[in-house]
């Protein structure tokens, strides 16, 4: 078997709460990511769905070590990141890129679109004077489909989805092995997901980078992805391949999330169960498996042992001492 | 290609085009760039507009009332007013841009460094903005002049120092608004060195604010030279200076009122000019207007 | 055919000065009869929001104004109705909740404090009364020990509870008529849910008719039997659910059924409608949806096309679909 592009073992982030001392009572820490382990080859889409506040986001940037992790390793090509100084992770950007889901904040808003896209490029020496850079940036920019004649414009006379395609051709430029989008499609207009969504996935099947997928739309998610994890409070719930994660999912928490997404169809494909009560703050996860509060299945297992991340099927696990497809009959 | 999106924005006003709407905006704004550009000329080409030698006595002239050959008449010395103004304006207007340029230098690095590392460096600079931020300028200005004796460079020091919090203030609190941009995490993922990134997306995205109070110094600074070679601790005499014209015009009012009229015109149309230039700069960088 | 509880007539609202005004909103007709629960779909400057803020004429005045139109409330013309008369209706009869529940209510203020308030605007109640009809409006949203959260502030609930606390505030008079401006877009989607089923609650338990104004067809489809379908200040396509979901007859609605991705299938790439949502008031002449149109004629750069009926109830503006016999959509 081929080596994974990227790897993460038992990755942890907790954001210390602050305060404290003389004067301020101490907040609680607040656990964002608890003990995530997975990996990803060449090629490989897989999403992270949940909630927000289930430290989906903040997993997104401790694989690319924008967060330095409190706990765990990620391996890229085999090489743990969280080791490495300073000088060594700016090199390693060069494989691995991000897209950002706010395409009006992520834009630096006195650059020219020539000089965004290119500097990655610039910074690792990619490109070597200006007619060469203006020539990879126009290749760029037809790749994601905006006519190269824009180059020298300001973001701010761009629409979000063509904002969203500049950020897109800021990521590929340096033509990554891995690239993380996080939501990258939340703020657009319906019109305009699907251009980006189709956009996404034709570049991915030319070149074959892993695509770490962070969203919230489950819709979104059967289209783009191979693989899906949902987290809940920091931890992964359920991980598998997708068709096994929507057609059978065997966590209750899957269960839930997937009867919860309104379809724009007349015959829903799974039936409603509404979840009581709201996520509980991360700052208090609860004992046991951390949804044994909202859980219909719950026990008093539940409540005391923390269920660990199981193989239930092939390539499918959950954390969930009862797992078993459709256990709540959603589907 | 069908399947994208082809409308654009009309294209924004360049830079260059900026540069002129704050210049020449307004009828008020095109008189005082004027004005401020007739002031600054006067000042670099000082030895060939001054008609006589600033510094030349006179017995058999002095106090005497504007004529042919004295414009604004002549001082108690003889000397010929309009000339020590022309010269005098060098050490004002020197003055009145060089304690802002350099606070704004000096405040504005520190101030983003801090905003951005944040930490201990951060902790140190703030205290010391605080400490300064608690004297007012001009106390400053003489408690350091009666330490260090007065003169051009040690004013000029002293008022630089008295600024540089201003800025340094202005530059931490925009820079730790700008840390938050999304962009800036774009370009540490994108693998940008760290000086890189703060020269590139930091930087340009607080300088309007640290420019408006550089015109705002510039203006107050003119004033403050003013102020301190009144005082006798500016410019010190025979070099003029418009502060030092007036307080010299002072001991002499009842001879003659030409100097402190001369003077004292001069300050209030400069900084008056500064001030309007600056609240165009403001209106046209603020975000909320454009 | 009953007296409509809402009927909005060719309302037309223009933004910026009189002598070149934007339209941002063309010719709207909306109506909601009592009980009824209609959507709103669109895409951002579709004119949902604005169509739903002029009804109580919200509109903020200048710099847009309803420049022609009728609105009328069971008979009576809101337009011509005097702004204090007017104030009188909101809350009592019209009650209205929008996206962000942390800026619509007030910080500083309990909850009892807040709910109580919309209370007395229109009820004389005493001390008592009225704190048991704050109970029992908790209760009624789902709040669960209602009696120990009265003194809680806002900043004390979660997103969801928030807007469940907006929802006991707009039920409080129990209005004929709730406007729910995008309720659920800042929640997740199992609160989201939680919310949705709540609006169905409120309306069986009250009978209040649900104006929903959403980007999402699948909330509408939710809560609503009836849509409206906007693009760029028009209503393009007013259906019942049903009838929208299996004959859509306007190309845009046609084009959003299929750019949103499901889900059940997996087809391989996704339908894309071509081209950019049209900045408001850029459009002056023919069909808003010419431009991205795939079955566009030469007639629809001309002129904006009427409303043709498809059965029941069922109208479309479109040239290329009026005349068409009933196609199946993909």
């Amino acid at each position: 078997m081929n080596q994974p592009i990227i790897r993460a073992e038992n990755l942890g982030k907790t954001f210390p709460g602050g305060g404290g001392g003389l004067w301020r009572t101490a907040k609680p820490d607040v656990r964002a990511v608890d003990g995530v382990t997975f990996e990803m080859t060449r090629g490989e889409t897989l999403a992270i769905v949940g909630e927000s506040g289930c430290g989906k986001s903040t997993l997104g940037r401790l694989l690319l070590r924008l967060i330095e992790p409190t706990s765990g390793r990620v391996l890229i090509e085999g090489t743990d990141i969280t080791t490495l100084s300073a000088a060594e992770m700016r090199r390693m950007r060069m494989k691995v890129q991000m897209v950002f889901q706010d395409p009006y904040g992520s834009l630096s808003p006195r650059r020219t679109i020539a000089q965004l896209i290119a500097e990655p490029l610039q910074v690792f020496g990619l490109v070597k004077g200006r007619r060469q850079m203006r020539e990879r940036v126009a290749e760029l920019l037809t790749q994601v489909g905006l006519p190269p004649a824009v180059m020298d414009r300001n973001p701010r006379q761009f629409s979000g989805g063509q904002r969203q395609r500049i950020g897109i051709a800021r990521a590929l430029s340096v033509d990554p092995s891995f690239i993380v989008a996080d939501e990258p499609v939340s703020a657009l207009d319906v019109s305009i997901q699907a251009q980006i969504i189709n956009l996404m996935q034709d570049l991915q099947q030319e070149k074959q980078f892993s695509f770490l997928f962070i969203a919230h739309d489950l819709a979104v998610v059967r289209h783009i992805a191979d693989r899906v994890a949902v987290m809940y409070l920091g931890q992964v719930m359920e991980i598998g391949p997708k068709r096994q994660i929507y057609e059978a999912p065997q966590h209750p928490y899957t269960q839930a999330l997937l009867s919860a997404a309104p379809e724009a169809t007349l015959n829903k494909p799974y039936r409603r169960i509404v979840l009581q009560g709201d996520v509980p703050s991360p700052t208090s996860i609860p004992t046991g498996c951390s949804f044994h509060t909202r859980c219909p299945l719950a026990q008093d297992i539940c409540r005391t042992v923390r269920p660990g991340l199981d193989r239930v099927a092939p390539g499918q696990s959950a954390a969930c001492h009862f797992a078993a497809p459709n256990s709540l009959g959603a589907k | 290609m069908a399947t994208i999106e082809q409308d654009f924005a009309p294209a924004e006003p360049g830079l260059s085009q900026r540069l002129r709407r704050v210049f020449f905006g307004r009828t008020a704004t095109i008189i005082a760039t004027i004005t401020v550009v007739i002031f600054i000329f006067v000042a670099a080409f000082a030895p060939w507009i001054a008609p006589h030698d600033p510094m030349a006595q006179s017995f058999i002239a002095i106090n005497k009332p504007p004529s042919w050959d004295h414009w604004l008449g002549t001082d108690q010395f003889g000397r010929d007013v309009l000339s020590r103004m022309i010269w005098g304006s060098r050490n004002s207007l020197i003055f009145g841009f060089l304690s802002p340029v350099l606070a704004a230098l000096i405040g504005g690095t520190l101030g983003v460094l801090s905003g951005y590392f944040g930490g201990i460096l951060d902790r140190i600079v703030t205290r010391l903005v605080d400490m300064l931020l608690a004297f007012p300028e001009l106390l400053l200005a003489i408690l350091v002049a009666a330490a260090l004796g007065g003169g051009f460079w040690n004013v000029v020091a002293v008022l630089t120092v008295a600024f540089t919090p201003g800025f340094a203030r202005v530059a931490r609190a925009t820079t730790l608004s700008v840390r938050q941009e999304p962009y800036i995490e774009a370009a540490i993922a994108a693998g940008v060195r760290t000086p890189v990134i703060i020269m590139r997306h930091v930087v340009p995205n607080i300088l309007a604010p640290i420019v408006v109070l550089m015109t705002l110094w510039a203006a107050s600074s003119i004033r403050l030279e003013a102020t301190l070679s009144f005082l006798g601790i500016g410019t010190q005499p025979p070099a003029p200076s418009w502060g030092n014209i007036i307080r010299e015009g002072l001991a002499n009012i009842f001879a003659t009122s030409w100097p402190i009229l001369a003077g004292g015109l001069a300050i209030t149309i400069v900084v008056l000019a500064i001030s309007i230039i600056g609240d165009q700069v403001r209106d046209e960088l603020d975000p909320e207007i454009n | 055919m009953s007296a409509p509880l809402l009927n909005v007539e060719s309302l037309c609202v223009e933004f910026g000065p009189k002598s070149a005004p934007i339209r941002v909103i063309n010719s709207v007709n909306l109506r909601v009869d009592a009980g009824e629960a209609v959507g709103i779909v669109g895409e951002s400057g579709s004119g949902k929001s604005i169509t739903s803020l002029s009804i109580l004429r919200l509109v903020p005045e200048p710099p847009s104004r309803i420049a022609s139109g009728r609105i009328e409330f069971e008979g009576r013309d809101l337009l011509a109705m005097p702004k204090s008369q007017l104030r009188h209706m909101r809350g009592r009869d019209i009650a209205m909740i929008f996206q962000e529940p942390m800026s619509s209510l007030n910080p500083v203020m309990t909850v009892e404090a807040q709910i109580g308030e919309a209370i007395m605007l229109h009820q004389r109640l005493g001390r008592a009364e009225r704190r048991a009809r704050v109970i029992e409006l908790l209760r009624l949203v789902g709040i669960p020990d209602p009696e120990s959260r009265l003194k809680a502030y806002p900043h004390q609930f979660s997103g969801g509870m928030r807007q469940r606390v907006m929802i006991a505030i707009a039920v409080a008079c129990n209005p004929k008529l709730l406007i729910a401006d995008e309720p659920t877009t800042a929640l997740d989607v199992t609160i989201q849910a939680q919310v949705l089923d709540l609006m169905k609650d409120v309306r069986r338990k009250l009978n209040t008719a649900i104006l929903l104004i959403s980007h999402d067809l699948g909330v509408i489809a939710e809560v609503c039997e009836r849509v409206l379908v906007m693009y760029a200040g028009h209503v393009v396509e007013d259906a019942d659910i049903r009838s929208l979901f299996e004959n859509p007859q306007h190309p845009y609605t046609r084009g959003l059924l299929r750019a949103v991705p499901s889900l059940t299938d997996e087809h391989p790439r996704l339908y894309q409608i071509p081209g950019s949502v049209p900045q408001a008031g850029s459009i002056r002449q023919g069909c808003p949806f010419y431009a991205r149109c795939d079955l566009r004629q030469d007639i629809c750069a001309r002129a904006m096309p009427a409303m043709s009926t498809h059965g029941a109830r069922h109208v479309a503006a479109c040239w290329a679909t009026q005349s068409m016999p009933e196609v199946r959509s993909a």
